[in-house]
């Protein structure tokens, strides 16, 4: 006869760490159980840079994680697709160490669903997908034809176009281990069984929405396929060719007001591709992964680079968004969307946290960001991170910023009990 | 729209020479028509001497595409050369009896189709104004560019003096060779008709047409200044380009509907809230849908927007484009009401006429339009804020229209007063109610039509009249000698002078000098610049009249000024108040896109 069941595991500790790596994210939420026998259970969410903080490379990082997770973390979450959140997965000098791991659960927007079926509005809607991946295609061409430089518009156009690109090695990576079931492509409102892998975790997916779910996503421009193709087309013709300036107005010797203008549509030109690169760039964030972790009596937020147009629907316009409120009101931590830009935190969001019911309870929040990779022009309100963003949330919450940390600090480390009210408190920024 | 008429030309030297031609153009955008196709009109555009491109003494265009790097030849709208005797323009002209695809394709009817819209527009200033308006930059000829960029966007660049052009190609412009670096010069080209094109949009010309015009009336409204003032700059252009497109009442009578077999609609198709809720709300969908994604519905929703009086703190009218937005709700609740006021004259029996309704709307349009236009020369030369617009346009509209039978202003009034906005009486101040008598000793009344140093003379003399601050240094920017004729032939003949003053210091400098708080974020080194200044108006016998200022003492003014810049990031890198720190030209170029709601961001 077999005697009881062993009773589920209790959870006793959530234990966060936000890792530096510069102009990007990492985060590794760890779950530990009450008494020895039970071992923590370990979920990565991203893990990737756009620009390293000096003195550290992605490799340091993978070796911290590793011994922090004993190996390998359970879960690996990829918010979005963007390098800055995904290059540390392969190519880029991590693999001796991320080539051991072995996530039992892969968890991605239903945009990666690489086999999805040929449907344009359901879960696996291959319009929106496809408009991406030609977007991408579109960023790739765009990047090869710009000579690198260090400053400038041509610069900022390279930059932001390979900045689309996340490196296959980690995309096939990522591909490998989702074999099998291990994969999981999320949209708002799937139900996500987290504490099969996790016990006593639940997780609340509020984004991204699906064409069906939202019809707005597919009617912008950026997300469709035929659009991207035609920009691709239109580099193969060397039209996007910022370079072609080999020859001038005057050796086609045009004179007077032609050459003059001629000889002056150069820099809008470059604008204008920067203005349709950015629209790809928001069109990728908003394939974010929100989710909402409930562990015990902490709920923690997660939602990547996830703009207003991913936000709103969770926020306002699902049938059941009052429900996705009351839960929202009650986060205890929150990841900064988008590094802190201006428009990934929307204030309907934020201003959850400032009801009468509500302002008085102890919320932390954690940045990832650096400065100086989009100081922003000014009059545009896009530096990232926006000052008038942080000045916000260090007034409402207890604010740790990798900006924050001494050079050679590899991450902060946060910890709360999982029941009670005691609020998160900083470890140790070792 | 087809003519079995045979073409004459039109010669633009005979005796008596012609002041128009006549135009074919796309009326609204190639997506609004019937079952004929597009929906086109045959406009007069002002005479002018018309080389290839077109080329006239205040527009150029020249077709060169930066995308593709192709530059197409200018287009040849007139028969003949200008010395000899046979130059004229053909009426009526090649693209009456052409096919929607035709014209579509044919870059030479791109080219009219983007000056005609753009000469009326600037026509319409012009002869409201009663005088010769400048541009904004150093030049006579403002350069427009019809296929400038493969983007969903058009915008006026000042510093390449041009209104460029996008377009939304549906495939990669033929003809341009794969990896080839060079500059294409193409003698001709049929392009192609499924691409959308903005340079055939009614709306998007005549919108992007203001913004340059209005630089050169009020240069300074593109420095810091208050929120108003760039909010004024998209809804002047939001007006100018609805109201442009409703004067012409083919356009009008589409959107009325079908009459009975007697050419007849019912009345109450006519009432105000009907005349919203259909003709205007049409209209409103049908412009700007070339850009819909990247101006987003800013336009369609500002006939639905619920008019408030705290819409100067919320947050959802912070943006240029929506604040902007409630002076386009104004006139077009303006619109409808003079509309029907109109049409209660002509109605009989429950029913009217659709072709007289629609005359009477678009006059109604042109009215209004030339309202609106005129009041421009009534505004402060800076610090603008939209009670000056109110002000602006009752006191000018009285000059013109003394006894306003139809009842425009108080309509207009009635419009602004549904947000809060009211102008006090002595908003712009009648010089002639002031208990001061003005001098004039020793001005000469000619020079005080032309120069500056005259128009000092007189502010000099009558400081106190004006209440002007001598220690703050004043400079006359323009005087002008203008003539406006009234819808019903009255002439009135003024001066319109500006003049700014400035004061800068830092922080600390300020604070002592006129105890100007300038906000704590702000660095102790930085050069913060203040601004005041005012319109003054002379009658056509050198009488000072009225006076519009904007007291540079004025501190509430100054310190929300001040606020709002710095709030924003509106300042330069050791600057407040001297240049708001964007890139050159890319002003109006930055997309509007659906994200940038204004209630969600930081």
């Amino acid at each position: 006869m077999s005697g009881p069941a062993a009773p589920p595991p209790v959870l006793a500790t959530v234990r966060i760490r936000m890792y530096q790596v510069g102009f990007g994210d990492c985060f590794l939420v760890s779950f530990e159980y009450a008494g020895q026998a039970e071992p923590a259970r370990h979920v990565l969410i991203d893990f990737g840079t756009r620009q390293l903080a000096a003195g550290l490379d992605l490799a340091d990082i993978a070796g911290e994680i590793d011994s922090h997770t004993g190996g390998g973390p359970d879960v690996v979450v990829l918010s979005h697709r963007h390098q800055d959140h995904m290059s540390g997965f392969g190519g880029s000098g991590t693999d001796a160490v991320v080539g051991r791991w072995k996530p039992r659960l892969v968890v991605r927007s239903w945009t990666e669903n690489p086999a999805a079926p040929a449907d344009a509005t359901g879960p696996g809607g291959t319009a929106l997908r496809a408009g991406l991946d030609q977007g991408r295609a579109f960023a790739g061409a765009l990047s090869q034809a710009i000579a690198a430089s260090r400053r400038g518009l041509r610069s900022d156009v390279r930059e932001l176009a390979l900045a689309q690109l996340a490196n296959q090695a980690s995309i096939d990576r990522l591909n490998a281990w989702s074999q099998a079931g291990t994969g999981v492509y999320v949209n708002y409102g799937q139900p996500l069984a987290l504490d099969a892998v996790v016990p006593g975790v639940q997780v609340h997916v509020i984004g991204p929405p699906t064409v069906a779910q939202h019809p707005a996503v597919a009617k912008e421009r950026s997300t469709s396929p035929e659009y991207w193709q035609l920009y691709q087309g239109l580099t193969a013709t060397g039209a996007f060719d910022p370079d072609a300036g080999t020859q001038t107005a005057a050796d086609a010797r045009l004179v007077g007001p032609e050459r003059w203008l001629v000889e002056r549509l150069q820099a809008p030109q470059l604008r204008s591709l920067l203005r349709i690169v950015t629209a790809l760039d928001h069109a990728m964030n908003n394939t974010s992964v929100i989710l909402l972790i409930q562990a015990g009596d902490r709920r923690l937020l997660f939602c990547g680079d996830a703009q207003i147009e991913n936000w709103e629907y969770a926020l306002t316009v699902a049938p059941d968004h009052e429900q996705v409120l009351d839960l929202l009101r009650g986060v205890d931590l929150y990841k900064v969307g988008h590094h802190g830009s201006r428009n990934a935190t929307p204030r309907t969001l934020f201003n959850l946290w400032n009801e009468p019911a509500t302002r008085d309870r102890a919320m932390t929040a954690l940045m990832s960001t650096k400065t100086g990779v989009f100081p922003g022009t000014n009059g545009s309100h896009t530096e990232v991170p926006r000052d008038s963003l942080v000045t916000a949330l260090r007034q409402r919450t207890s604010l740790s910023s990798t900006i924050d940390l001494q050079p050679g600090v590899t991450h902060v480390e946060l910890t709360a009990p999982a029941f009670g009210d005691a609020p998160f408190t900083v470890v140790s920024s070792g | 729209m087809a003519s079995s008429d045979s073409p004459e030309q039109v010669p633009a030297r005979a005796s008596s020479p012609r002041r128009t031609f006549a135009m074919t153009i796309v009326a609204q955008d190639p997506s609004v028509g019937n079952a004929q196709g597009m929906l086109r009109a045959t406009v007069p555009v002002p005479a002018d001497r018309l080389e290839p491109g077109p080329r006239s003494h205040r527009f150029q265009v020249i077709d060169y595409d930066a995308t593709a790097r192709i530059l197409l030849p200018p287009a040849r709208l007139t028969a003949g050369n200008w010395q000899s005797g046979d130059w004229g323009w053909v009426e009526p002209d090649p693209f009456c009896n052409r096919s929607d695809a035709a014209l579509l394709s044919d870059p030479a009817f791109h080219a009219q189709n983007m000056y005609a819209i753009a000469a009326r527009t600037l026509a319409v200033f012009e002869s409201t104004i009663g005088r010769r308006l400048n541009w904004g930059f150093l030049g006579h000829e403002l350069y427009l560019v019809p296929h400038a960029m493969a983007e969903a966007n058009a915008y006026y660049a000042d510093d390449v003096r041009a209104i460029l052009f996008g377009y939304m190609p549906d495939r990669p412009r033929r003809g341009t060779r794969a990896g080839s670096r060079a500059l294409r010069i193409a003698r001709s080209e049929r392009l192609d008709p499924d691409a959308v094109y903005t340079c055939l949009s009614h709306d998007v010309i005549a919108h992007e047409t203001t913004h340059a015009v209005l630089d050169g009336l009020r240069p300074r409204f593109l420095m810091p200044g208050l929120p108003d003032q760039p909010a004024f700059h998209e809804g002047l252009a939001d007006i100018v380009a609805l109201l442009s497109v409703f004067s012409m009442s083919e356009v009008v009578q589409s959107l009325l509907g079908q009459a009975d077999l007697e050419g007849r609609i019912a009345e109450r198709t006519v009432t105000d809230q009907e005349l919203k809720r259909n003709a205007l709300f049409t209209l409103a969908e049908q412009v700007g849908s070339a850009l819909k994604d990247e101006r987003g519905s800013a336009l369609r929703d500002s006939i639905r927007l619920r008019p408030s009086i705290r819409w100067a703190s919320d947050p959802q009218y912070r943006e240029p484009h929506s604040r902007g937005e409630i002076l386009v709700w104004i006139i077009l609740e303006s619109l409808a009401g003079i509309w029907r006021q109109r049409l209660a004259d002509i109605t009989v029996g429950g029913s009217v006429s659709l072709a007289r309704a629609a005359e009477e709307g678009a006059t109604a349009a042109q009215h209004l339009l030339g309202m609106c236009v005129r009041a421009i020369d009534y505004l402060p030369p800076v610090e603008f804020e939209f009670p000056d617009f109110l002000a602006a346009l009752l006191v000018s509209d009285a000059e013109i229209v003394p006894d306003d039978k139809h009842g425009y202003r108080d309509t207009v009034r009635g419009a602004f007063a549904r947000w809060g906005i009211q102008g006090a009486d002595d908003h712009i101040a009648d010089l002639s109610l002031s208990a001061l008598t003005p001098v004039y000793r020793n001005l000469s009344y000619t020079a005080l039509r032309s120069d500056t140093d005259e128009v000092f003379r007189f502010i000099w003399e009558n400081l106190e009249l004006l209440q002007i601050d001598p220690r703050f240094y004043i400079h006359v920017e323009h005087v002008r000698p203008t003539v406006r004729v009234g819808p019903d032939g009255i002439v009135v003949a003024e001066t319109v002078a500006e003049y700014i003053q400035f004061l800068e210091g830092t922080p600390a400098g300020l604070s002592r000098a006129i105890g100007l708080r300038v906000p704590e974020e702000v660095p102790s080194g930085t050069r913060v610049r203040v601004l005041g200044g005012g319109t003054i108006v002379f009658d056509q016998f050198g009488r000072a009249k009225y006076h519009h200022r904007k007291d540079i003492r004025d501190i509430r003014r100054q310190q929300q000024r001040l606020s709002y810049l710095v709030r924003n990031g509106l300042s330069g890198d050791d600057s407040l108040g001297v240049s708001d720190g964007m890139p050159a030209g890319q002003r109006f170029a930055i997309l509007h896109q659906a994200d940038a709601d204004p209630r969600e961001t930081w």
